[in-house]
């Protein structure tokens, strides 16, 4: 029996750290220009198709991952170049506010469609990246566990470690701070807010394309399974308040094992329970796990 | 004229199934007046209350399974079964409404995709409630037991509903209750300081939306006899958003025009099925990205101004009233004061203002000076009600208003201005003024007014107007704020708040950043208000102005009265003098 929730866990945790990345990516847009891409999870599904098809073509799985960040780095840039920043020159005369939501998903709707056309409507199974079998198990304290899981783990811890570095440690990740308090103050102070805004996007789109590698092996995919990863990811961040990175890690984690056991224990509608409960927890605290709520006064 | 536009559509409505006897025709007539009206649902609610929605498939659908399932396995007769799903849309409203409440823009939108997802995978997976994906059998059509008639029946029935919505959404749009809504889409502490409700505007407004989404989900159910659980995918309410941004967002008409070019793109492109999300995809950049106002937008431009003026007839500027029946009510009652007792409010351990008292005379000018960071606009708030006191009371002559919320204070005669301009950038200056009156206009029969006349409210455009005159500003009131000078856009928000007929009005820096003229003129309205026996109380950092115009004054510093008495006995007290002078060159 300990075994069975041990293993639960651990896919738990696997998917967790899927979908913390994932989010990583809406938060650092969102932090830095108050807009995010609402097809992250597609670019997710882009993310797990390419690096499929180039590993079954036999390409070496490092190259094969270093080919897709580069297609997911070129596509963010092209989100951002051509559907975010157009809409600036409208001001708040033309459209909605929240025009950038229609226009993200927009593309999103777009490459579903060519995800359609190229690999078909039916699900896809990809081979795994580090081991030799999909079902290739390790035994640790006597418990078998997915080798791909245990590794998919430990590389997004790396990868959220590197995250958190970037953003904490480096000029970069201070002028992306600068930029999110002020873009204007931070223009006088030298930043290039364009390339910085740019950069946000591009790496936003680099941590959709690391989840897509890493997830593709752990689930079946098809070209509609991003909207799910959107709505989790939006769900996960919303859980650390779109501005606590610390909460999306917490977030992310309890989403994922949350909905591991509630798949579990209830196969027909196991994962919507999470979904229901992030949306309650929202009307509790709607500004997240550690921020405080802020009144809206000028 | 509207008059006639409506009788107009009601008889090609009439008409157009006699005369079109292609059903394939008639069919997509059918569904073009009931997707309109989820589309108007959405219009309103995105359009003017500023609220994302990416779920509205969901209320399609519980609207769509409530009715059918009734009619199906419960016998429920459909004059029955369709009022019954309105009532459940309109209760799946309220749940998202609540959330809705307390998230705003990115985690609205969140929370609406959220719940499509959530219905779309009930409706696909809760195979004994909805049939799943192979549907519901037997639905009982909306044909009044007469097969061949049917069709066209169900048009009609459809197509005047249809008319009837257009009609409430076109007097919504040209209303009291629009502009009530796009304040509180601008922003939100304003919209409370003119005395709205925000909780309850922006819940109706969801609520709203679910049950016309709802009703043109009944509306399908009972097209077919055959509904399932593919009708209802996020696709829905994507088609839904295309559909309202194609048409021009915020426009009363965009609905009906979008649907329409939208279901037309539909058609036209059946054979390309293979592409159908990318078509959706492309419309969506396309027009956001191209053409922001959509086809009305476009209609607009090209329209002959001869027929756009006859069309849209846009009130022509209003003849002032007569001050005197603008402040009559003032007139006849007392003026009142406003009372502070120990006020202390703290920002996470920094106490902006310690057990503030402060006593405004009936009738008086009060002013509030202090250095920066004295707590001055911590006290404006706190009065307002837009931050609560942690401890001390406030009252307005002789009501309490501690723990009321801001928009009952506006209610009760507190009227305020901004140190940073609330004006509604998308309304012209006259309705930026009416929305300080709304409180003030007699409400009933608005429907049946603005339906016969072509200027409904020219009772209160004239009183607004009165209000400017009164301002110096009557040339102004057809602009839009972002036209104005800085010191203009100060008087209209002072029209604004002299327009809610207050007790008491709160002036936060009335006169910061503008000239010596206007410097003066504003000084002179403020004193005309004071005629008028409103009672101000002011908040404001040039002292020239403060002494030449006040009766009596307060001084804070770090959140403490320090002094308090008429002009002359301020300026000679030493401790105001010393609060002074170490900050003399921040101050200027």
């Amino acid at each position: 029996m300990l075994d069975t929730y041990l293993q639960i866990l651990v896919s738990g945790l696997a998917m967790g750290a899927i979908y913390t990345l994932t989010a990583k990516g809406l938060f650092i847009a969102h932090l830095a220009t108050h807009k995010l891409n609402f097809g992250q999870g597609d670019f997710l599904m882009v993310g797990a198709f390419l690096s499929m098809s180039l590993i079954i073509a036999g390409i070496p799985v490092l190259l094969a991952a270093l080919l897709v960040l580069i297609a997911l780095g070129l596509l963010g840039w092209g989100l951002e170049r051509l559907v975010i920043r157009p809409l600036d020159r409208f001001g708040i005369s033309g459209g909605s506010t929240y025009s950038w939501i229609l226009t993200t998903a927009g593309v999103a709707l777009i490459l579903q469609n060519i995800a359609e056309l190229v690999w078909g409507k039916s699900s896809h199974y990809s081979p795994p990246l580090f081991s030799e079998g999909r079902d290739n198990v390790i035994e640790i304290a006597g418990i078998n566990m997915f080798v791909e899981e245990i590794l998919v783990i430990g590389f997004a811890a790396v990868v959220v470690a590197f995250f958190y570095y970037m953003l904490f440690r480096t000029r970069w990740g201070r002028a992306v701070y600068t930029v999110a308090f002020n873009p204007e103050a931070a223009m006088l102070l030298g930043i290039n807010v364009r390339r910085t805004v740019v950069l946000v996007f591009v790496l936003a789109s680099l941590l959709a394309g690391i989840s897509g590698i890493l997830v593709g092996p752990l689930i079946t995919i098809h070209p509609h399974i991003g909207l799910m990863f959107t709505i989790k990811a939006l769900a996960v961040a919303a859980i650390g308040g779109f501005s606590n990175p610390l909460g999306i890690l917490i977030g992310g984690v309890l989403f994922g094992v949350a909905e591991a056991f509630s798949n579990y224990y209830d196969s027909a509608f196991g994962d919507l329970y999470p979904l229901i409960f992030v949306l309650v927890f929202l009307v509790f605290r709607p500004s997240g796990l550690f921020s405080e709520a802020q009144a809206d006064v000028r | 004229m509207k008059r006639y536009v409506y009788i107009l559509m009601a008889i090609a409505i009439g008409v157009f199934p006699l005369v079109v006897e292609n059903t394939f025709y008639i069919y997509l007539a059918q569904t073009v007046a009931f997707t309109s009206i989820a589309v108007i649902g959405l219009n309103i609610l995105l359009g003017l209350s500023g609220q994302m929605s990416l779920g509205q498939a969901g209320f399609y659908a519980v609207g769509a399974y409530a009715s059918a399932i009734l009619a199906t396995n419960y016998g429920w007769p459909l004059y029955a079964a369709i009022p019954f799903a309105l009532i459940v849309s309109g209760i799946a409203g309220t749940l998202v409404g609540l959330v809705a409440l307390r998230t705003r823009g990115l985690y609205l939108a969140m929370a609406t995709l959220a719940f499509g997802f959530i219905v779309e995978i009930l409706s696909q997976r809760w195979v004994d409630l909805t049939g799943g994906t192979m549907g519901l059998m037997g639905v009982p059509t909306l044909d009044f037991g007469n097969f061949r008639m049917g069709p066209i029946y169900f048009f009609w029935v459809a197509g005047f509903t249809w008319l009837f919505v257009q009609i409430g959404s076109d007097y919504v749009f040209s209303s009291r209750w629009g502009r009530s809504l796009l304040a509180i889409k601008d922003s939100e502490s304003f919209a409370q300081t003119v005395g709205l409700n925000v909780p309850i505007w922006r819940t109706g407004v969801f609520v709203l939306s679910a049950v016309l989404t709802g009703l043109a989900g009944t509306f399908f159910a009972h097209q077919n006899g055959f509904i399932s659980s593919d009708a209802f995918s996020i696709q829905l309410s994507i088609a839904l958003l295309v559909a309202v941004v194609i048409g021009g967002l915020g426009r009363s008409y965009g609905p009906v025009l979008g649907t329409l070019i939208l279901l037309a793109i539909d058609e036209g492109t059946a054979s390309l099925h293979d592409v159908s999300l990318m078509i959706y995809g492309g419309i969506l950049l396309f027009v956001l990205l191209g053409f922001p106002e959509g086809a009305i937008g476009l209609v607009r431009k090209l329209m002959p101004s001869i027929l756009s003026r006859a069309l849209m007839a846009v009130p022509s500027s209003p003849a002032a009233a007569p001050l005197e029946e603008v402040f009559s009510q003032n007139r006849r009652r007392e003026s009142v004061g406003l009372s502070i007792e120990a006020i202390s409010k703290s920002y996470s351990g920094i106490l902006a203002a310690q057990n503030v008292n402060l006593s405004v005379a009936p009738g008086t000018i009060h002013a509030l000076i202090g250095p920066n960071g004295a707590g001055k606009s911590t006290v404006i708030n706190v009065i307002a009600g837009l931050y609560g006191a942690d401890s001390g009371r406030i009252r307005l002559g002789e009501t309490y208003l501690t723990k009321l919320p801001a928009h009952k204070r506006a209610r009760l005669g507190l009227a305020r201005t901004f140190q940073n301009l609330q004006l509604i950038g998308s309304l012209p200056v006259l309705d930026n003024v009416l929305l300080g009156m709304e409180r003030n206009v007699p409400r009933a029969g608005g429907f049946w007014r603005w339906l016969v006349d072509t200027n409904h409210e020219r009772i209160a455009r004239g009183q607004a107007m009165s209000i400017l005159q009164f301002l110096g500003i009557e040339e102004l009131a057809g602009h839009y704020p972002a036209d104005l000078s800085y010191g203009h856009r100060k008087l209209v928000e002072l029209a604004r708040a002299v327009a809610q007929q207050p007790k008491v009005m709160l002036l936060d820096e009335p006169v910061a950043g503008i000239n010596t003229h206007e410097v003066k003129e504003i000084g002179e309205a403020i004193l005309k208000l004071r005629e008028l026996g409103i009672t101000v109380l002011l908040v404001e950092h040039n002292m020239d102005f403060v002494m030449r115009i006040s009766d009596h004054i307060t001084v804070l510093d770090y959140g403490l009265v320090i002094a308090d008495g008429d002009p002359a006995e301020v300026r000679a007290n030493p401790k105001v003098i010393e609060a002074y002078l170490g900050v003399e060159e921040e101050t200027t």
